[in-house]
């Protein structure tokens, strides 16, 4: 999913864009829809140390100041709380203070993108014929995965079928399998992100021994800015103080309180 | 009112400190309420936004900390908007950052420390990660001069503390909880009055409107310490309370709450009076949230007038969790420029003694 410049926008631009909603911390400059630099790197799920030292060097590095600066995109989750919290609130602060846009990524999106692209460089000829869906898994625990559905390819889309929820990952491939099945436009269906807890389900669900794949992977902050810039350029913008992460779900104490006050 | 970032302004750190009328933006996130502050030269408030998150908690019965997390990033920018705006300054003419780096409830320590960095990062200036309790104790400077060697009662939900500074930011804690906080004792004491969270003020209400007293024991613990226990003394209030019902008889709330203040307000404020003589105190200084606690203040108050001894107590808005108090005691880092890295961690245990000036 090449992004030409030129299709929607005459000028160059320039987007700042960071994820901490998984085990890394992934951040990259993004111009014109190419990753001019990135970073990754891996800190315990204690990315609230690093996150701020890391964009400066990424920043200084390339030489950027605010000014060079036109947007800031960051991962909006779902993901883990504390992790999520972290880039939204470094991205909600940066953008205030230098008073630039702001534009939350789905980070699910992100790392299907990322994917995406990498089964892409891997395979030119990969869905070329038919579509492929790219289904971002991270870990939710007790069976569960964050996830959503996209489909790629044929020949050059990239379209989300489903909304980011949290999943039980057992009647979630299953269901993506049957779905599989039964349309024919689908060749195949890729696993990517965080699959290592999750590969026996999957093959538990696989019935052809042909269209559920996995590819493990991590963030790429550069695809998160290759999303957030065709939303820059659409003029799609949030605001900024009433951003928040999605978390998919309520908070324990909230979700106890709901099924307290229904009854339940 | 935006203005330009000044580039380089946080390069050089050196001999920053010898600007007297420094600004400071001061965050404050380490339990439920958000607030940002503007301070002048250490001393000088320009604003001081406290959101309170306590509407959202009262339905839970207790501050639940994903929760508060999560109202944090709700309100971060907004409260920082409002800061700047009430302060009537810019972004850009900010000199330096100061967050609460610890104690607290580390998901909620995480977000003001984030955006703290992020503004450091965006304005270029030092950052100083800034102790809470050093905040309440520091409090006092907004209000007054603090003489040396001064004597803090620190008494909060969190921390029912005997802080002895001898000298300017040299903390030593010579007296602890060894169970509840005050305020937390308060808190469980209020429940098993029936009061909503959080049910401290309305102790202190109802132990003044009391006509009796049920006297409780006072715990003293060993006769040279300056530690606390609370634990014990709840109990005894659930313990009469129980003891009423098993009798058939309705259990004389008004006169179990004057019973528990007086049994609080009797040690905390003896153990005090005996530490500010013990450590040839100039001044006593009380501070934190339940030094809204009119028992209290007024007992020690007249304590203070017979010893002599010079009291400072801030009011209420500086005794509660805020910002201000943060840009005080952060002022004292200032000074020396003892900055903090971008790396800073949150730190739900901080130490009070090794977060004292170096110099
Ligand atoms: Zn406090």
């Amino acid at each position: 999913m090449k992004h030409d410049a030129n299709e929607t926008g005459d000028r160059s631009v320039t987007i700042l864009s960071f994820d901490t909603s998984t085990a890394s911390l992934a951040a990259a400059i993004v111009r014109d829809g190419e990753t001019v630099d990135s970073i990754l790197s891996f800190s315990e799920r204690n990315h609230s140390v690093k996150v701020i030292s890391e964009i400066k060097d990424l920043l200084q590095r390339n030489g950027l100041k605010a000014q060079d600066i036109d947007a800031i995109a960051v991962g909006q989750g779902p993901g883990s709380y504390t992790g999520v919290r972290i880039a939204v609130t470094a991205a909600k602060t940066l953008a205030w203070t230098w008073n630039k846009p702001l534009i939350g990524v789905s980070s699910l999106e992100a790392l299907a993108l990322g994917a995406w692209e990498s089964l892409q460089s891997a395979d030119e000829n990969i869905g070329t014929d038919r579509a492929v869906w790219i289904i971002p898994l991270m870990d939710a625990r007790r069976g569960q995965v964050y996830t959503s559905r996209y489909a790629a390819g044929h020949p050059r889309k990239w379209e989300t079928l489903d909304e980011d929820g949290i999943r039980l990952i057992a009647g979630w491939s299953q269901l993506l399998e049957n779905e599989a099945t039964d349309d024919e436009r689908v060749s195949a269906v890729w696993f990517v992100g965080e699959v290592a807890p999750h590969s026996a389900a999957i093959e538990m669900a696989e019935q052809s021994g042909m269209r559920l794949r996995t590819l493990a992977c991590d963030m790429d902050a550069g695809a998160l800015g290759r999303l957030a810039e065709i939303r820059f350029r659409e003029g799609g913008r949030d605001d900024v103080h009433s951003f928040v992460p999605n978390y998919t779900q309520l908070a324990e104490a909230e979700a106890k309180l709901l099924a307290a006050s229904r009854g339940e | 009112m935006r203005k330009r970032q000044e580039a380089g302004k946080g390069t050089d750190m050196s001999g920053m400190a010898t600007k007297p009328d420094y600004l400071m933006l001061a965050i404050e996130t380490s339990c439920d309420e958000t607030s940002v502050a503007v301070v002048k030269g250490g001393r000088q408030i320009l604003s001081n936004i406290v959101s309170s998150q306590i509407e959202t908690h009262r339905q839970f019965g207790g501050v639940v900390p994903e929760i508060a997390s999560r109202k944090h990033v709700e309100s971060i920018t907004v409260i920082i908007e409002e800061a700047f705006k009430k302060a009537g300054v810019s972004p850009g003419d900010i000199d330096t950052v100061a967050v609460t780096q610890g104690p607290g409830l580390v998901g909620a320590l995480l977000v003001g420390i984030v955006a703290a960095k992020s503004l450091a990062l965006a304005l270029d200036v030092p950052l100083i990660g800034t102790h809470h309790i050093a905040g309440h104790i520091y409090a006092n400077q907004l209000i007054g001069d603090i003489l040396y060697p001064a004597l803090a009662l620190v008494v909060s939900g969190g921390h029912t503390e005997l802080v002895l500074i001898e000298k300017e930011g040299q903390f030593r804690i010579v007296g602890r909880t060894r169970d509840d906080a005050v305020g937390e004792a308060y808190d469980k004491v209020a429940r098993a009055l029936k009061f909503p969270y959080p049910g401290g003020p309305h102790v202190d209400r109802l132990a003044h409107e009391a006509q009796d007293e049920v006297v409780l024991p006072r715990s003293w613990l060993e006769p040279d310490s300056y530690d606390f226990s609370f634990s014990g003394l709840k109990s005894a209030v659930l313990a009469e309370i129980n003891r009423s019902r098993m009798k058939g008889e309705t259990p004389d709330f008004s006169a179990l709450a004057r019973g528990f203040q007086q049994s609080v307000i009797d040690v905390v404020t003896g153990k005090a009076m005996r530490a500010a003589a013990e450590f040839g105190v100039r001044q006593l200084l009380l501070c934190g949230g339940v030094a809204a606690n009119r028992g209290l203040r007024e007992t020690l108050t007249a304590l203070c007038r017979e010893a002599n001894l010079p009291l400072l107590i801030p009011p209420h808005v500086l005794c509660t969790d805020n910002a201000a108090m943060i840009g005080a005691a952060a002022d004292l880092k200032w000074r020396r420029s003892e900055f903090t890295s971008l790396d800073m961690k949150a730190e739900p245990g901080f130490s009070l003694e090794d977060w004292s000036v170096k110099g």
